[in-house]
């Protein structure tokens, strides 16, 4: 059926948006709470702008800069690599839009995490790598992990950004959000519900198994 | 008795035959059909059904395969100027074709009228009437019009400039509430917000809470016009050229007037 293969492309491609931006995401965040640097707070700025901006505009930004004509395709194309209009657009915009999220959420996370304990493990030897990994990753574990459904989440609702720079190509490119837009754009009102309740399950679902995996560590 | 590893090794000729038969017909069908590359046609998400029935009949034909994208026209014209890999564009008015246009994106004169629609007036299912004329819209059982936003919703530019024609602009424009797209005035109707709502017959054909109390005659009404060309910038220029002569052919329009266009 239509419905789920809608579905099934729309949770992949979200799923694969949060786990390229997970790392990067995780690692801003930390040094945004850790560490004091030149242009600070341009990078707090910039990792927020997706927030800010029309994701609209978002997606006419990643446009410009993927088209074949664009600085960014200009390059892949000469790697026989096409991005707009394809799912790996639909990769994109969702990583894009979830950024924000995921840095905001981690970085609450990390601010939480006593520094003395990370001080403590300086001063017996542990290098920066393996505090961050052995006690200030597992600390903020649960912001990470909420950060991250969050940008599940947000990919799996992304439109304005999506239907710029992916297009709405049945079969192709056509996520939940966008085949809800074209079925009531096209009077398919019935279609459209069905997938809206696919889209509030799914959510749902998502939400639900995060919370039951922030619960369950000890506090 | 046989050995376990000849039934192995029969089962292993089963899997190759298995494997063999489709390769072979997929390497005959890839040698005796050139499969030919795919066109990508941005359209107006009005002409989502319409426009997908043609592209298959189309394919049937085995003229070549098309990519249909969707979504509203302004975006569309966005997309191109920005350099998005489109062939063709099919637009819901022609202002936006004019964007394309004036960025230098359209192919010198491939620029084409494929379908035309009407404006209608709808009224709720459980309200129904039948009007005489536009000028029934001045009746004061009539307490709230949708049209799409005349700012900016083509089917509302077209409503406003067909009343200010007819001379009623000024008579119902208190009564008028404007809508962010031509079906959300339609829901408006369909809902019992508005009492009446000024959309295309296209619309009006396959709502199911309001029904079409009016439709404006051809020579009366503005001219609604889906223009069609090929974009500058194209890499498939014959492909895009003979997709668009099908959808202005006798079997496209068949197909159109199915949808409620002409």
């Amino acid at each position: 059926m239509d419905a789920w293969r809608i579905a099934w492309f729309t949770v992949l491609c979200a799923t694969g948006a949060t786990l390229i931006v997970l790392p990067p995401a995780v690692v801003i965040a930390w040094l945004l709470a850790r560490r004091t640097f030149p242009g600070r707070a341009v990078v707090e700025t910039i990792v927020s702008l997706p927030l800010v901006m029309p994701p609209v505009a978002t997606g006419l930004i990643l446009l410009m800069l993927l088209s074949r004509r664009g600085p960014i395709g200009r390059v892949l194309e000469r790697f026989g690599i096409d991005v707009v209009f394809t799912w790996k657009a639909v990769v994109l915009a969702m990583a894009l839009m979830g950024l924000p999220l995921l840095v905001r959420t981690a970085l609450a996370g990390f601010e939480q995490v006593n520094v003395r304990y990370e001080r403590v493990a300086a001063t017996l030897g542990a290098s920066p790598a393996r505090i961050f990994l052995t006690i200030s990753l597992p600390l903020a574990w649960p912001s990470v992990l909420a950060g991250a459904v969050l940008a599940f989440a947000r990919g799996l609702g992304e439109f304005g950004a999506t239907i710029v720079v992916a297009g709405s190509i049945p079969g192709a490119t056509r996520t939940l959000a966008v085949a809800i837009y074209g079925y009531t754009e096209t009077g398919r009102d019935s279609d459209a519900l069905v997938l809206l309740l696919i889209s509030v399950a799914i959510a749902f679902a998502a939400l639900w198994s995060a919370h039951r995996l922030v619960e369950r560590r000890p506090a | 008795m046989e050995p376990a590893w000849s039934v192995a090794l029969i089962s292993l000729r089963h899997v190759r035959t298995l494997v063999a038969i489709p390769l072979a017909l997929w390497i005959a069908a890839a040698q005796g059909l050139p499969a030919p590359k795919p066109i990508t046609v941005s359209a107006a998400v009005s002409l989502t059904d319409a426009l997908t029935a043609v592209a298959e009949a189309y394919g049937r034909e085995g003229l070549g395969s098309v990519r249909l994208n969707f979504g509203a026209s302004n975006v569309l014209a966005r997309q191109i100027v920005a350099g998005a890999p489109v062939d063709v564009f099919i637009s819901a008015d022609e202002a936006q074709m004019d964007v394309v246009a004036a960025a230098g994106m359209l192919k010198e004169g491939t620029r084409v009228a494929i379908v035309h629609n009407q404006l209608a007036i709808v009224v709720p299912t459980d309200r129904p009437r039948t009007f005489r004329g536009i000028s029934d819209l001045t009746n004061p059982a009539i307490k709230r019009i949708a049209i799409g936003d005349p700012a900016a919703v083509p089917a509302g530019v077209y409503a406003k400039q067909y009343l200010e024609k007819e001379g009623l602009w000024d008579a119902v424009s208190a009564r008028i509430v404007p809508a962010g797209s031509v079906r959300a005035a339609l829901t408006a109707v369909e809902s019992g917000a508005a009492d009446a709502a000024i959309v295309y017959r296209t619309d009006a054909r396959i709502a199911l809470r309001a029904t079409v109390a009016w439709v404006v005659p051809f020579d009366r009404g503005p001219r609604i016009v889906y223009p069609a060309a090929v974009v500058r910038t194209t890499a498939l220029p014959t492909e895009s050229a003979r997709f668009l002569d099908f959808v202005r052919g006798a079997a496209a329009a068949r197909i159109f007037e199915r949808f409620g266009f002409r």
